[in-house]
């Protein structure tokens, strides 16, 4: 069982207080008849699924209830950091320097 | 309610009485406003706790609040809410019902909350209160002084958190 | 006293003598003994027969890593456990236990012919022995396989046990009490750390219980040990487990401990739980499991007598026990010569020391000599004779690579040493790499991925001074880790026995290597010779080795046999071990009840069984129940002599004549608040809400944003800026998280607040053509008169004195209402409607009716009728999409290539041509029956019942292009006989025109 940093409460948790919630950053369209087919279905199915560093959500459901960010290494299993929704992804490199 | 559901020396578990509980969210820049609607001044940081006689309110999340009252104040407290929020948007709803309450106090009281709750419980300040999970369920978890704590069960859920906490005190009773 | 006891030796109560049984035979041992050292005292080495060959087996450990002695054990009616460790088991007076894979007796077992056909036993022999004829595996080798394998038998009671669990944060977890835990503890526990010291035995102490004459700061190790935990225990801040298990090492420092808390007990009290599962979230980790003592590979060295020194040793001193008279001992590591020194002090006659390696230290030899022991350095074991006990070693000298004669050494037990494998099971779970020792050719820790420490032998270091200042160290480093500062404790020791030692492959012998049986793995009866095989075979790394052979695949995952097996695969492929690799550990360190996994969930905690505030009124009034999502519901009322069909008909026609009540407390309610609501409900939901008045209600349909139907439900607008939104039973949750989603993520300017009140109201249905005029006289602040509420709205007023939400809407096609109350009045009300009914015969009805009644409205159930691929047009309900809103969740998607394609499943309804005949809910579709297998299926019914009102049945389904199949005869094979025929309908069944809504 993990231990997530929840960015909101500021605090270390276990696991057992969040849920998963896909991948990070891809935002809804501001007008989704706009795009083509090809756009829509993009957005709606197509995923990263990396190895390795992975932006993703999460949500602190029972906890303060708020979504959030992540940054995790699918190897690993563990997190590199966590950020507010609508932050921009950290830069890695900074981060790696740091470790 | 007052019965005591199980107890022995070392900690006792009750079924409190009713209060009146409400859901406040509201945008902390607006926190004044439901400050003197409510009485009392919110805390600001998720975990934190306020009291005041039997007002007490609980910072669950970054806009959200749990607010304690006197049964008895309920209607007074909706309609104060009610005033305010034409100028002041909010949402005050009444859950009042939805929770049910255990009190859970002596030497033993954070032990036996070990048997549910993942938390680390003595990172947990007196006066404050916590989202969390007791075995499958959600609770709010507010602590009231170092042996003290209580536990806000949705409704249907407490018999199934009752029935652990009960095995689990029968264990401690017995000694394991 | 038994025949093999020592007097004074040990730390056991010789005063105090335990009968228990085994295999039926009554055998005393004293108050301290496990199930082995009992066995041992009366002589009895023979415990158990191996797994494949049924060969007899001794116990050759005395700790948990033993492969061979396990046995069953009954405590009590249903507390059967097999494959229990006879080295870990505690006597009790009563205790009755057993041994495995024997018929019919241990002594005289018939499938010990598998030995005799070990040839078809070999590496691979799953996959080779048993291809052929192919016709043969099912109805011989598999029965045959099913009843030679496996270990022990599975308990066929309910487990009467109860089990526990509970979480523990602390600052340093200390695995292992041998002197490097002690000392960690002592460390840690002396800086005021949060500190749990745990060991799988009852006792704590370790190495040090196996050696009692060192001597630790002036005190005799004993003395010393006493002293370290009476310290330990007056610190507050220490917690000692014994009988504790660290069954696995998880990430960020967790780790799952299984503690044993009565099976040592021959009379535990009711209340106490058999096992508690700790999980531990750890600061520090400190790991000091020590080193398994390895076996030697040689032909026999399986027979029953031949055992680890290092056991010996611990049976000695630790239990008093000697376990021969006439002991052999053969090693190539120093700590088998202490052993036999332990040995000869107390009364046996060692008959020699046999060591493989070419020179030993002068003063082992010395010490040997003072002792009358012979010493053969220099030599190997080739042979052992005896079948239920060894009787004599046959060894040889090795001088230049080149085997000399053979000479037989009799005796009564061969105490073997291979050398010690440091014990890194946990490091290993944590994914921390383990680096080659060229020089002692072991692993050892390498890169660590968690906070953790590891003392003592499991670094590879040997002797108690060593251990306990590596414990000292690690304890003092995981203090500082924890940002604390403190010095770190020195130990005096004197008559440390430090030593060394060599690995080796199967031991060199003059006979044919061919015919050996030299046991690498005793509990999968896996031979040297295997593993060569399996090299020859084309097995290149240890994990095909391994999965070929099952070396190390047995219950005690290779503790004892996995260096050997390397090393014997390394140099059979010619390269180092590191290149052949080695096989991952993983949890649980040793094998773990269910029971402790399972914890407080058996019985009616297994699941949350969620009640509503009516449930007890329905058990009551003899309701049978349906699990829905995680609740329990009213499935139906039976009355005396009805089965579910007859009570469903009853219910039906009551409420279709009169009126019925139903408790729908479990639907999923949310308010949905502020000065955006409006907006945001128009952007999650398909239909338009902005010019729902305040005080109606309206069907909502949620979409995916992949356009099929997730959620519906009746939402009503109590103020401009308020709903009432209800969901389905089980899609609350996931409705309210999926509206947080876009409300934080998406719609962050959207001023909305959401919250679950799912539990603050309880919901009564009352629905019928007397529904009205059963409510109105309870109902005050509200007009409900059919001019003043039409049909679906909402008003808020008081209904038998308590606060409520009422609701006009209809999920039957009668006259409905829907009243929400405070969930603590919901019974009260409940009872107050009840006994006003009873002039309308009011009846009570379950879920299983309140389907029926939808069904013949053609009403969709979300998870029933719909399956994730459904879109509304799909199910028939375009209506409820707002189509002149610019955006909702969902909507791009209606359009996709996929979604307009013509053929796509559609919801119709399904009469069959015989009136009497009830579809099954599953059943496929096809539209010619005459076509060649396997049939293209259509589609399949989604629901499907006796609708009581039209005396005949009813079904919907899904059906490729089904909305012009209008009429079309369809046909549904079924597994015998003619396929049933079904003609297409509207799913409109019952009062198209809806004329009963409309009750004066």
């Amino acid at each position: 069982m993990l231990l997530i940093h929840c960015p909101y409460c500021d605090d270390t948790l276990p696991e057992l207080e969040f849920a998963y919630a896909g991948e990070a950053h891809i935002v809804r369209p501001e007008d989704p008849s706009k795009l083509s087919d090809e756009e829509w279905r993009d957005f709606l199915f197509i995923r990263t699924n990396v190895k390795g560093v992975h932006a993703e959500r999460w949500r602190h459901i029972n906890g303060c209830g708020r979504f959030f960010n992540a940054l995790r290494d699918t190897v690993s299993d563990r997190f590199l950091t966590t950020y507010k929704a609508g932050e921009a992804r950290p830069d890695m490199t900074q981060l790696e320097a740091a470790e | 309610m007052n019965a005591p559901v199980t107890s022995f020396d070392a900690v006792s578990v009750t079924l409190l009485p009713p209060v009146a509980r409400f859901n406040l969210r509201i945008d902390p820049k607006d926190l004044s406003a439901a400050a003197s609607a409510f009485g009392l001044t919110l805390p600001t940081k998720i975990g934190e706790g306020a009291q005041n006689g039997d007002r007490a309110a609980y910072c669950m999340g970054p806009d959200e609040w749990l607010l304690h009252a006197a049964e008895s104040d309920q209607q007074a407290i909706v309609s104060a809410f009610d005033k305010v929020r034409a100028t002041t948007p909010h949402s005050l709803v009444v859950i009042s019902d939805r929770e049910l309450t255990l009190s859970i106090k002596g030497p033993a009281a954070a032990e036996l909350l070990s048997v549910g709750c993942p938390i680390d419980l003595s990172r947990l300040p007196i006066g404050g209160a916590k989202r969390t999970v007791f075995d499958y369920a959600q609770v709010v978890l507010i602590r009231d002084a170092e042996e003290a704590f209580r536990l806000e069960v949705w409704r249907s859920y407490m018999p199934h958190v009752q029935g652990i906490l009960e095995i689990a005190t029968r264990e401690f009773a017995a000694g394991y | 006293m038994t025949k093999y006891r020592v007097k004074g030796k040990g730390r056991v109560n010789h005063a105090k003598p335990v009968s228990f049984t085994f295999d039926g035979d009554r055998f005393e041992g004293v108050e301290g003994d496990t199930v082995a050292s009992a066995l041992l005292a009366n002589g009895v080495h023979l415990m158990g027969r191996s797994f494949k060959y049924h060969r007899p087996r001794g116990v050759v450990t005395a700790g948990s890593e033993e492969p061979n002695a396990l046995i069953g054990t009954t405590r009590g009616k249903g507390q059967f456990e097999p494959n229990t460790r006879a080295t870990m088991q505690e006597i009790y007076p009563g205790l009755k236990t057993e041994s495995q894979n024997k018929w019919p007796s241990l002594a005289f077992d018939l499938g010990a012919i598998n030995d005799r056909l070990y040839m078809l036993f070999s590496a691979g022999f799953y996959y080779k022995t048993f291809m052929w004829p192919r016709s043969f595996w099912d109805s011989v080798y598999e029965p045959f396989i099913r009843k030679a394998a496996g270990l022990g038998k599975a308990p066929s009671e309910v487990d009467p046990d109860s089990y526990a669990s509970r979480y523990l944060h602390c600052d340093v977890l200390v695995v292992g009490s041998g002197p490097s835990g002690i000392a960690a503890a002592l460390s840690a526990g002396r800086a005021g750390s949060k500190v749990v010291l745990l060991d799988e035995h009852a006792e704590m102490g370790g190495t040090l219980l196996s050696e009692p004459s060192i001597t630790i700061d002036g005190k005799e190790a004993w003395d010393w040990l006493e002293a370290a935990l009476a310290e330990l225990d007056n610190l507050p801040n220490v917690t000692r487990m014994t009988r504790t298990t660290a069954m696995g090492y998880y990430h960020q420092n967790m780790i799952g401990l299984v503690q044993k808390l009565t099976d040592h007990l021959a009379d535990a009290p009711t209340a106490a739980p058999r096992e508690r599962m700790w999980r531990v979230r750890a600061q520090e980790v400190v790991l000091a499991q020590g080193a398994i003592e390895r076996p030697m590979v040689f032909h026999g060295n399986d027979t029953p007598g031949i055992m680890m020194a290092g056991a010996a040793q611990t049976f000695l001193n630790r239990f008093g026990v000697l376990v021969g008279e006439n002991p052999v001992v053969l090693t190539s590591h120093d700590s088998a010569w202490y052993s036999a020194f332990d040995m000869a002090d107390a009364g046996a006659n060692v008959v020699a020391i046999v060591d493989t390696r070419p020179e030993v230290p002068a003063a082992l030899v010395q010490q040997a000599m003072k002792r009358g022991i012979d010493t053969l350095v220099g030599h190997t074991a080739t042979g052992a004779k005896g079948r239920l006990r060894v009787k004599a070693l046959r060894v040889n000298p090795v001088r230049h690579g080149k085997v000399g004669p053979a000479q037989m050494l009799n005796c009564d037990a061969v105490l073997v040493c291979g050398g010690w494998t440091p014990s890194l099971h946990l490091f290993s779970h944590t994914k921390g790499s383990l680096h080659w020792d060229p020089e002692a050719k072991v692993y050892l820790p390498g890169h660590k991925t968690e906070n953790v420490h590891i003392a003592g032998a499991g670094r590879g270091l040997w002797g108690i001074a060593a251990a306990l200042e590596d414990g000292a160290k690690a304890g003092t480093d995981a203090v500082k880790a924890l940002g604390r500062m403190t010095g770190t404790a020195t130990y005096e020791v004197s008559n440390d026995r430090a030593g060394t030692g060599i690995t080796q492959k199967e031991l060199p012998t003059d006979r044919s290597a061919g015919k050996a049986k030299a046991f690498v793995d005793f509990q999968n009866d896996v031979t040297a010779k295997d593993i060569r095989l399996a090299v020859r075979e084309g097995m290149k790394s240890i994990e095909h080795v391994k999965r070929y052979t099952t070396n190390g695949m047995a219950t005690d995952q290779g503790k004892l046999s996995n260096m050997n097996g390397l090393t014997i695969a390394s140099d059979a492929l010619g390269k180092e071990a590191p290149q052949v690799g080695l096989t991952t550990f993983r949890p649980p360190y040793t094998p773990t009840t269910f029971g402790a996994f399972a914890g407080y969930h058996k019985g009616k905690h297994f699941e949350v069984t969620r009640r509503t505030p009516i449930d007890s009124w329905a058990e009551e009034h003899g309701a049978a129940f349906e699990p829905v999502a995680l609740w329990r519901r009213a499935w139906y009322f039976p009355q005396a002599g009805e089965d579910m069909h007859k009570a469903v008909a009853r219910e039906c026609k009551a409420t279709r004549e009169s009126v019925g009540i139903f408790d729908a407390s479990t639907l999923g309610k949310i308010e949905v608040s502020g000065p955006d609501a409006t907006e945001f409900m128009n952007r999650m939901y398909t239909n338009p809400w902005t010019k729902l008045g305040v005080g109606r209600a309206r069907y909502g349909l949620l979409l995916g944003e992949d356009g099929f139907i997730r959620d519906d439900g009746v939402i009503g607008r109590m103020r401009d800026d308020l709903f009432h939104v209800t969901t389905t039973t089980g899609g609350a949750a996931r409705v309210l998280n999926m509206m947080e989603d876009y409300l934080q993520t998406e719609w962050p300017d959207l001023k909305v607040w959401l919250t679950s009140t799912t539990e603050e109201w309880a919901t009564i249905a009352l629905n019928g053509p007397n529904a009205r005029k059963l409510l109105a006289p309870f109902v005050e602040g509200a007009d409900i008169s059919a001019e003043a509420m039409q049909h679906m709205s909402v008003v808020e007023c008081t209904v038998g004195g308590f606060p409520a939400r009422l609701f006009r809407i209809s999920f039957t096609g009668e006259l409905g209402f829907e009243i929400n109350v405070p969930a603590r009045h919901g019974k009260a009300l409940w009872e107050k409607l009840w006994a006003a009914g009873q002039q309308y015969d009011i009846c009570p009805y379950g879920t299983e009716t309140m389907h029926v009644l939808r069904a013949e409205k053609g009403f969709i159930i979300v998870g029933q009728d719909t399956d994730g691929t459904v879109t509304p047009l799909d199910a028939g309900i375009g209506w409820a999409i707002g189509k002149k809103k610019p955006d909702f969740v969902g909507k791009r998607s209606l359009e996709r290539p996929d979604i307009v394609a013509p053929g796509r499943k559609q919801l119709v309804g399904l009469l069959t041509d015989d009136p009497k005949t009830v579809l099954t809910e599953g059943a496929q579709i096809v539209d010619d029956p005459n076509q060649p297998k396997p049939m293209k299926m259509i589609g399949h019914v989604t629901s499907s019942y006796w609708s009581e009102a039209l005396g005949r049945s009813i079904a919907m389904a899904v059906v490729e292009g089904g909305f012009d199949r209008m009429d079309q005869t369809l046909y549904l094979p079924g597994e015998s006989g003619k396929p049933i025929t079904a003609k297409v309908t509207s799913t409109m069944f019952y009062d198209p025109a809806g004329d009963r809504l409309k009750v004066e």
